[in-house]
C-alpha cells in the first residue's frame, strides 16, 4: 500500500478523476434583489461534468449546464416573469452554460477562467472555488458576483435598479462523488 | 375649527382622517382594478409598488385613526329612530374593520405570493408568511371581496349623510364637512 502510494507520488500525475454531482446534497442558487429585498433562486435542474485534480489542472475542467425553466425563486409570479423575453427568454435560450477554459492555482486556491453563456451572451469570468476532498468524492464551494446586464437580463425598462438590482451573487455548493471508471466503450463504427 | 371634537361637531383631526382617507381610497381602488390586467413588465411592477405604498399608508392611518377615535368624545347624534342609530353604529364599526382588513389581506396576499413589500422605496416590511399558493388565493379573495363590501358601505354611508342633510335637515353632514361656515 505504502509502496503504491510512494509510486503514485513518484510517477507522473494521474489524470484528474471525473466526478458526478450528488443532487440531494448539492445546491446551485443565486441571490438577487427586488424592491430592496433579497430573494434566492434555486436552480433545480442542472448537469455538471467535473474533472479535477490539484496536480493536473491542465486535465481539470468544470462544465455545467442549467435548465432555465427549473429556476425556483419561491414566487410563482416571479418565476413566470423570469422566463419571459425581458429576462431569460427561456423559449429561445432554454439553457445556460458554464465552461472553464483553464484552471489556475493561486495562493488563495484554484481559480477557473470560464465562459458563462446566458441568453446567448458570453462572458469570461474568474471563478475562484474551494475544493475539499471528502470520502469517495469532494465538495466544491464558490461564490461569484455577476452583473445581470452583462447577459441582457432585464434590459430596457428593467435596467433601472429601483425594481431589480443589477448585482446577482451565484452561490454554488456541489457534493461530488468520484465517477467509477467505466469500461472503455466500444468505438462507434460509422455505417 | 378645534382639533378635538365638540358636542356638535367633529374636530379637525377626525375630519382630516375622514376626508384624507377617502381621497386615498378613491385613488388606490381604481389603481387596484386597473393594475391587475396590465401586461407583465416593469410598469406593472411600479404601479403595484405604488398601490402597496398607498395601502400601507392607509393601514398606518387606520391604526392612528382608531387610536384617535377611542380618545375622542363623539358629537351628539341628531335625533333619529333607534334602528337608524344602530345601523349607523354598525356601518361605522364595519368601516373600521374593513379599513384594517383590506390592507392587511393585501399584505398577506403579497407575502404569500413571495413578493417584497416596500414603502415608497424607503423601507421594507417583513413578510407575514412564507410563499404559499393556497393562502395566496384565500388572501386575494378576502382582499377583493372586502373592497366590494367597502364600496357598498361607503355608498350607503354617503346616502345616509345626504338624507340627514337634505331630508332631516340636521347637522350630521355639517359635523364632518371641511368648510368652516358649516362647522358649528
Amino acid at each position: 500500500m505504502l509502496a503504491l502510494l510512494l509510486a503514485g507520488v513518484a510517477a507522473p500525475a494521474l489524470p484528474a478523476p471525473r466526478y458526478v454531482v450528488v443532487p440531494a446534497q448539492s445546491t446551485l442558487t443565486f441571490v438577487g434583489t427586488q424592491q430592496g429585498e433579497k430573494f434566492t433562486g434555486a436552480i433545480r435542474d442542472f448537469d455538471a461534468n467535473i474533472a479535477y485534480a490539484a496536480d493536473d489542472l491542465a486535465g481539470s475542467s468544470l462544465d455545467v449546464t442549467i435548465r432555465i425553466k427549473s429556476i425556483d425563486t419561491q414566487s410563482p409570479d416571479r418565476d413566470q416573469a423570469l422566463v419571459t423575453a425581458d429576462w431569460f427568454d427561456a423559449a429561445k435560450f432554454p439553457t445556460a452554460t458554464f465552461r472553464t477554459v483553464a484552471i489556475r492555482a493561486t495562493p488563495a486556491g484554484p481559480v477557473g477562467d470560464a465562459d458563462l453563456v446566458i441568453k446567448g451572451h458570453t462572458k469570461r469570468i474568474a471563478f475562484p472555488f474551494a475544493w475539499k476532498p471528502a470520502a469517495g468524492g469532494a465538495t466544491l464551494d464558490a461564490r461569484v458576483m455577476l452583473d445581470r446586464l452583462d447577459f441582457g437580463l432585464g434590459a430596457g425598462e428593467w435596467a433601472d435598479e429601483s425594481m431589480v438590482g443589477r448585482k446577482v451573487e451565484v452561490v454554488v455548493h456541489l457534493a461530488l462523488a468520484v465517477q467509477p471508471v467505466a469500461a472503455p466503450k466500444p468505438v462507434a463504427k460509422r455505417p | 375649527m378645534a382639533l378635538r371634537a365638540t358636542a356638535t361637531a367633529w374636530g379637525a383631526v377626525t375630519r382630516l382622517f375622514h376626508w384624507g382617507m377617502l381621497v386615498l381610497f378613491a385613488t388606490i381602488i381604481p389603481i387596484g382594478y386597473y393594475m391587475t390586467d396590465l401586461p407583465l413588465g416593469a410598469r406593472k411592477l411600479r404601479i403595484y409598488a405604488l398601490h402597496k405604498s398607498i395601502g400601507l399608508t392607509l393601514l398606518g392611518l387606520a391604526l392612528l385613526r382608531l387610536l384617535w377615535r377611542f380618545s375622542e368624545r363623539r358629537p351628539a347624534l341628531a335625533p333619529m329612530p333607534a334602528w337608524q342609530a344602530r345601523a349607523a353604529a354598525a356601518s361605522h364599526g364595519l368601516l373600521y374593520v374593513l379599513m384594517l382588513l383590506i390592507p392587511l389581506s393585501g399584505w398577506l396576499y403579497n407575502s404569500a405570493a413571495g413578493f417584497p413589500l416596500q414603502w415608497f422605496h424607503l423601507f421594507n416590511l417583513p413578510a407575514l408568511t412564507a410563499s404559499n399558493p393556497v393562502l395566496k388565493a384565500t388572501a386575494k379573495d378576502i382582499h377583493e371581496s372586502a373592497v366590494v363590501v367597502l364600496i357598498a358601505i361607503v355608498v350607503l354611508h354617503a346616502l345616509a349623510a345626504l338624507k340627514h342633510h337634505f331630508i332631516d335637515r340636521d347637522h350630521t353632514l355639517r359635523s364632518m364637512l371641511v368648510a368652516r361656515r358649516g362647522a358649528e
